[in-house]
């Protein structure tokens, strides 16, 4: 631990971190929730195009804190605040953007090497934005159940998310995360680091993992359960219906059980959470 | 004409009409009945109501739902702005669909299942208006904190509403500051449009800088005052959660709202078959 202190990564310097990439990410959000997204064109001035403020942060300080930071910081500014809150549905866009901040900062040793950071920084959006679009493309096939029987569907879905996915990469991966973060990371370094109590990150006393197979592997995992998370939320409703025609006919008592069930489990953990705080 | 319906848009919508309005959100109504209720109760009311219509395919049982959620946003009184969102949310997801089916040769029978999809959508969403805009922030916080959610995201939903204020005050003191010290470009043709667009991204990337500078030092002192408190062992302290939570207490008053909206939800399910009775 005190070695890890020495390296300039206590815990309450997490924390700072992790509120300060909340914070600026959030308000950034938050405006562009609040603001009709622009377009010109094809190019379309949407969410992405602030992503650049946690890569920044990542790629100065601790790339975990700062992924995580900005992935609650949407949450709270532009879905809480906003009484936006869709429920599982925003646990999917939670975990793309935590792995796809998190792997940009990995990339980066060296905050000063320009190559690193331009390489991370379109790395990063593109993990992000590819994760997003296979997540679409496995919605529509779970939704839709004879998917390769409608004909031209498996074709065009897979077109305009692909095409989706490039303009995206192409026009707000480059115009507003490589540019914006090849400005701000030089101009930051060694600037920002004295104001959290840290030492800035150089090669020799980096404290963050190596991008290792553990990482990715982690990643992945990640990804996963944004996919199960997604079609769950997507299609809940035709796994009940599954349910329902073998208990046709008990429809009723099922439904009368399964209410019983709940309410039961809710008084349970009502009576226990209560119990817990008053015994403490 | 026209240009002066859009100045009027313009006039009203700067960054101190939308901070006004999320502030207003926040703290302007604590005395609505909604915002008096036990955060806990209004949680698992949330629950029900984000997660049941999903299941339901019935157009009446949907409208009493939907009409139960549209009152108690009324009682909460949350902010026009955010209602605005929401409704330009609901168009964007379902609305724009029956345009584009009536476009290509659909007819009002597409509007069936559309509408079972917008009621949905607008249930869900109403209610999640009505417990995340109605409540106190630290109430909200207070009543994930009991149900066991992380400390971080509790503490998170504090912090967020007081420091947004500052933060777009903040933003809008250095965009005004960039914006008298520069020159726009003039944009009557098409290339100083582009070059105004431009010009424009750049100062917001660019005011990012000094914001993130002052943000990393307000940050800072944050945490260090928190230290101060010994925040991180407390949030995980039983005994500290106790007298944190000692604050909350459902009594008659959620008895009833929790009856109400049960009774409301029973007799939308009876509704269809006590039609089938009387027809």
């Amino acid at each position: 631990m005190s070695t890890y202190a020495e390296r300039g990564a206590t815990q309450s310097q997490k924390l700072m971190v992790f509120v300060l990439s909340m914070s600026l990410y959030g308000l950034a959000t938050l405006i562009s929730e609040l603001i009709p997204s622009v377009q010109i064109g094809i190019v379309e001035l949407s969410v992405e195009f602030f992503l650049f403020i946690p890569l920044t942060l990542a790629m100065l300080f601790d790339p975990l804190s700062a992924a995580l930071g900005a992935a609650t910081g949407e949450l709270v500014f532009s879905e809480i605040m906003l009484g936006q809150f869709g429920g599982l549905g925003e646990l999917e866009k939670f975990l793309t953007v935590t792995i796809g901040v998190y792997i940009a900062g990995l990339m980066v040793r060296d905050p000063r090497n320009a190559k690193q950071v331009a390489i991370a920084a379109i790395t990063g959006p593109a993990i992000q934005l590819a994760m997003s679009a296979v997540v679409d493309i496995v919605k529509v096939q779970v939704a839709v159940d004879d998917f390769e029987a409608v004909a031209g569907l498996p074709e065009s879905v897979f077109a305009t998310e692909g095409f989706a996915f490039l303009n995206d990469l192409c026009f707000s991966g480059i115009l507003f995360c490589l540019l914006p973060t090849l400005f701000l990371v030089p101009r930051l370094y060694g600037k920002i680091e004295p104001l959290l109590g840290c030492k800035p990150r150089t090669p020799e006393n980096d404290a963050a993992p190596t991008l290792s197979g553990r990482v990715i592997a982690w990643s992945a995992v990640g990804f996963i359960v944004a996919i199960v998370v997604a079609c769950v939320s997507k299609a809940g409703f035709s796994i009940i219906e599954w349910e329902a025609e073998w208990a046709e006919s008990q429809i009723a008592i099922f439904t009368g059980i399964g209410v019983a069930a709940v309410v039961a489990l809710i008084v349970a953990f009502w009576a226990r959470r209560s119990a817990q705080l008053r015994n403490a | 004409m026209m240009e002066k319906l859009s100045e009027n848009i313009m006039d009203k919508v700067s960054i101190d009409f939308l901070r006004d309005q999320v502030l207003k959100n926040a703290y302007g109504n604590d005395d609505t009945p909604i915002a008096q209720l036990d955060p806990r109760v209004l949680l698992l009311w949330y629950l029900f109501f984000a997660l049941v219509p999903w299941f339901l395919n019935d157009v009446v049982v949907l409208m009493g739902m939907f009409v139960l959620t549209a009152i108690t946003t009324r009682l909460a009184r949350v902010a026009p702005l955010v209602l605005f969102v929401f409704a330009l949310g609901v168009f964007s997801q379902t609305g724009y669909m029956f345009v584009a089916s009536l476009l290509f040769g659909g007819d009002m029978s597409t509007l069936a299942p559309l509408l079972v999809l917008t009621l949905k959508v607008a249930t869900v969403s109403l209610a999640s208006i009505t417990v995340f805009s109605g409540l106190d922030p630290d109430k909200l916080s207070n009543g994930l904190l009991w149900f066991g959610c992380p400390e971080r995201l509790s503490f998170s939903i504090s912090f967020a509403y007081r420091i947004l204020p500052i933060l777009m005050e903040e933003m809008q003191n250095i965009l005004l500051s960039y914006r008298m010290r520069g020159r726009a470009p003039e944009h009557d043709t098409f290339g100083g449009k582009v070059r105004w667009v431009i010009y424009q991204v750049k100062t917001i990337v660019q005011s990012f800088y000094p914001l993130m500078l002052n943000t990393a030092k307000r940050s800072r002192t944050t945490v260090e005052a928190l230290e101060l408190k010994g925040y991180r062992y407390a949030a995980t302290n039983m005994k500290v959660l106790k007298i944190k939570l000692s604050s909350l207490h459902a009594g008659r008053r959620e008895a009833v709202f929790a009856f109400v909206s049960a009774a409301w939800v029973a007799c939308c399910f009876a509704c269809p078959a006590a039609l089938e009775v009387l027809l």
